[in-house]
């Protein structure tokens, strides 16, 4: 979609109270540049601030599905004591109807360094599962650790909608599972050029010593990296993107 | 595929430099099962009762074993055993962190180091292969730095280090082995054995397959294990507070090691608690490779005089060893103590133990202040033991007197002080007061290397269970731990689930005290894991011969029922009466060490083995050669 959608942003509910006053119901619709509110209405300074940055954002397509943008769309005024709580809805401009919500975004591994003890059992178990073998440099999961400064760092791929590493791959050896949305590798064809790793913007993939790219396959669903972390350092879940 | 076992040493050869790989049977594997088996019997024919522990005769042997890098949790661990040179009999210290399952990924379940650099070096290890590089550049960095460095160096940052500190270079006995900066094998002094051949650090990188024979069982058993831990009802608080919980327990118990053992009640025990470490200081759990109960943690003091002083630690020993055995109520203070041994290399128990031991002569005025280089060491004076820790490092005015230990310390004293060293054959023991647990005083008393109570942790003590105390040692008393009947069979047992959690190389957290796993299991676990069949009865056998090896060793070297006692104060001094339930409690190390030696069939008035016991656990040469040596009498 290349046109800007329209937008409509509601007052949803007020958690505290507001003197302004605004009511639930209140709204303004943003077209193309164009900020409009309805004849006899108005709308809060402060909440309006707030809400700007955010505008042009939500009139843009954005085809990355695990970006938080297209999935959040409750913002709430600054004024502590206010809570007004504004709703942003995308209008199509040719139909001048609600476009329907994205689905949430998909879970995929969370991971929580500040709780990780750095112990790599989940490297252990990686490698385990998946080439019988203890040895942890054949984990599709890496810790990075800093032992002067206590800090332990998961590292694993987060299944970009847009994943930049099946487009960098130049044989086509990426694809994307159609039920999990993991990152499928065929081992026949990579050939360890090291461009998906270059790709990924979250330093995710690593390669085993044949130069195979080594990019999560979460299991088929079972993850057994997150069952047997200790700490709750890995989650599968979806709840960091809701609003 | 190496399945459970690589059935491969390295030997390494220091003087000429020469290395190779020796074919480890399954004989040897089967008999000895890993780790601290394997290197106590290559001890006892390879060091022979005249070498000198610092000279180029003798040998360390490090050992991993079968569980060690596998998904078992904590199976972190790896031995360093040589002839120690604090204790002159078995030099023997284990430590988790990730270095043993890197030497297993490097496709080695033992490396020998013998003879004598010719410089100051270190050595390289990576998968099979191996070299000996200089350290000249490392030249008395503290532990924290050398290994640093080495990751710098070596551009990789999944490298693991074993390196020692300052203190073992200049000569102390009690210096250690660090690995992941904290981790240390830090009794019996191998880190000066490392460095009387010259020998800076050892760095592994391993990236080697090592898997099971029959996957799936072997996954499911560990699956099931860590289910099993979970549950369990310590694991709550071995994940919150792992052994720090001891200093309040055992304080309540009135047993804490407090003012060098003058009394088990340190008032001011809040103050220097896991508990308080955890609310105030603790930044998040830690744990070894692959651990499913992290008992660890990382701390980080954040204001104030120590602001910046983080790492990862304490354990148990260095907490109370710098706050109650010391009489320090300050808990940063406690930090900073166990932060200076780390990063010297020191062991904190020993350390912990020669400055407690001072500043007890000090207070009793035999030593006056002029004799310890002027300080003031009365028990809770912070300046004082930073003092001593240096000058212990630099073996410098009396830190010269401590460096060597507390035995040697008071030998040079004289004064008759020597009943003041609390230690056992020559090792300094733990922050307990055995007085009020009387099977960790067998237990410590009767440690093959020495004061140490990691040899047999006979838990059991405090489960108050009459009736299990009946069914499973034969008297009701065994289960607690103001009583003494039992404790010799309590200890027997314990000593061997020791050997075993020291041979599989796993955590005894889970192996001895949560008894997550017995011989029959272990046996499941090596039929699934190994290429080699076990029985329940094998392995049991196994661990009894590898005790029985370990005090021919020590046998040999001399060692005989009169020392396997404790000091005189645990033996003739009731613990006072804010010891609560403990005051008045001594130790009947007499009727112990009678029922102990009657459970092993060791001789009631030498304590050496018998010869049926060693025929019957196949140990024909050392049964002879005691012959020869006139150590067993024909009649």
């Amino acid at each position: 979609m290349s046109t800007l959608f329209d937008l409509k942003i509601v007052v949803e509910k007020i958690k505290g109270f507001c003197d302004l006053p605004m009511e639930v119901g209140d709204y303004f619709t943003v077209r193309g540049g164009k900020i409009e509110i309805p004849e006899g209405k108005h709308m809060c300074l402060w909440a309006m601030q707030s809400l700007m940055p955010v505008l042009p954002a939500k009139q843009r397509e954005i085809s990355e599905e695990n970006d938080w943008i297209p999935h959040t769309k409750r913002f709430i005024c600054p004024d502590p004591n206010g809570g007004v709580v504004f709703r942003i809805d995308r209008i199509n401009p040719k139909t001048g109807k609600p476009v329907a919500d994205k689905d949430k975004i998909p879970p995929r591994i969370q991971v929580n360094s500040e709780v990780c003890t750095g112990c790599r059992a989940c490297e252990t178990v990686c490698a385990f599962v998946h080439n019988q073998t203890f040895n942890g440099e054949k984990s599709r999961i890496k810790v990075e650790k800093n032992e002067i400064e206590g800090k332990d760092n998961p590292f694993v791929c987060r299944q970009c909608g847009d994943a930049p590493c099946i487009k960098a791959c130049p044989v086509e050896a990426l694809s994307r599972d159609p039920i999990t949305n993991a990152i499928l590798v065929n081992d026949d064809k990579c050939i360890g050029c090291y461009k998906c790793a270059e790709a990924c913007p979250f330093d995710a993939i690593t390669f085993n010593e044949n130069d195979v790219a080594l990019i999560c396959d979460l299991c088929e669903g079972d993850i057994e990296c997150v069952k047997r972390c200790p700490t709750d350092a890995l989650k599968f879940d979806n709840k960091g993107g809701q609003s | 595929m190496n399945y459970g076992y690589c059935n491969q040493a390295l030997r390494i050869n220091l003087s000429d430099h020469t290395i190779k790989k020796e074919t480890l049977d399954s004989t040897f594997l089967k008999d000895y099962l890993g780790g601290r088996g394997l290197n106590a019997r290559r001890l006892y024919e390879e060091v022979p009762p005249e070498v000198d522990p610092i000279s180029k005769e003798n040998k360390m042997f490090i050992g991993v074993g079968p569980l060690t890098g596998t998904l078992f949790p904590g199976a972190a661990r790896v031995n360093f055993t040589a002839k120690s040179p604090q204790t002159n009999i078995l030099g023997d210290s284990n430590t988790g962190g990730f270095l043993g399952p890197e030497i297993k990924f490097a496709g080695f379940d033992q490396i020998i180091l013998e003879g004598k650099a010719e410089q100051l070096s270190y050595i390289f290890i990576k998968d099979g292969e191996a070299e000996i590089r200089s350290a000249d550049h490392l030249k008395q960095l503290d532990t924290f730095k050398t290994q640093q460095k080495l990751k710098e160096e070596i551009g990789d940052n999944r490298v693991q280090i074993a390196a020692i500190g300052p203190a073992a270079e200049n000569g102390v006995k009690f210096s250690g082995i660090f690995c992941n900066m904290v981790r240390a094998a830090a009794r019996t002094g191998m880190g000066l054995v490392l460095a009387s051949k010259n020998i800076k650090a050892i760095v592994v990188r391993g990236t080697m397959d090592l898997g099971a024979k029959e996957p799936d069982k072997f996954k499911k058993m560990i699956d099931d294990m860590d289910e099993e831990i979970k549950n369990h009802s310590e694991y709550e608080t071995r994940t919150r507070l792992g052994t720090t919980q001891l200093v309040s327990s055992l304080n309540e118990l009135g047993c804490l090691a407090t003012r060098h053992f003058q009394t088990g009640y340190f008032e001011e025990a809040d103050q220097v608690s896991g508990e308080y470490l955890e609310e105030n200081y603790k930044q998040k759990e830690k744990g070894c490779f692959a651990c499913t109960i992290p008992c660890s943690r990382f701390f980080e003091i954040k204001e104030g005089k120590y602001k910046g002083l983080k790492s990862e630690g304490p354990e148990f020993e260095g907490l109370a060893g710098f706050s109650s055995r010391v009489g320090l109520s300050d808990i940063e203070n406690a930090l900073y103590g166990v932060d200076l041994c780390n990063r010297y290399g020191l062991d904190v128990i020993t350390t912990s133990e020669c400055i407690a031991f001072t500043m007890e002569l000090y207070e009793k005025d035999i030593l006056s202040s002029e004799e310890v280089d002027g300080l003031k060491p009365n028990f809770g004076n912070s300046e004082a033991v930073f003092k001593l820790i240096e000058k212990i490092k630099n073996r410098e005015g009396f830190g010269d007197i401590l460096a060597d230990g507390v035995v040697s310390a008071a030998e040079k004293i004289g004064r008759d002080t020597k009943k003041f060293a609390m230690h056992v054959k020559g090792l300094e023991i733990f922050q307990a007061d055995p007085r009020g647990i009387k099977g960790y005083g067998l237990g410590v008393a009767v440690a093959t290397r020495g004061g140490d109570h990691l040899r047999s942790e006979p838990w059991f003590e405090f489960s108050e269970d009459a009736k299990e105390g009946k069914r499973r040692f034969g008297y009701p008393e065994s289960a607690f731990r103001l009583e003494y009947k039992g404790k010799g069979r309590v200890v027997k047992f314990y000593e061997e689930r020791c050997v075993l959690a020291d041979c599989l190389e796993a955590c005894k957290n889970t192996v001895v005290n949560m008894e997550i796993i017995s011989f029959k299991e272990a046996a499941k676990l090596l039929n699934t894991l190994t290429e080699y069949e076990f029985t329940a009865e094998e392995i049991q056998k196994s661990a009894e011969r590898i005790m029985n090896v370990e005090r021919a060793y020590i046998v040999r070297e001399g060692i005989r029922r009169e020392d396997d006692t404790l000091p005189d104060r645990f033996l003739n001094e009731p613990l006072p009466e804010e010891c609560g339930e403990s005051a008045g409690s001594i130790v009947e190390i007499e009727p112990m060490l009678n029922e102990y030696y009657e459970a092993r069939n060791w001789d009631m008035e030498t304590g050496v083995p018998n010869i049926e016991k060693l025929e019957e656990l196949g140990l024909h040469e050392i049964a002879e050669e005691f012959k020869n040596r006139d150590i067993i009498k024909i009649n």
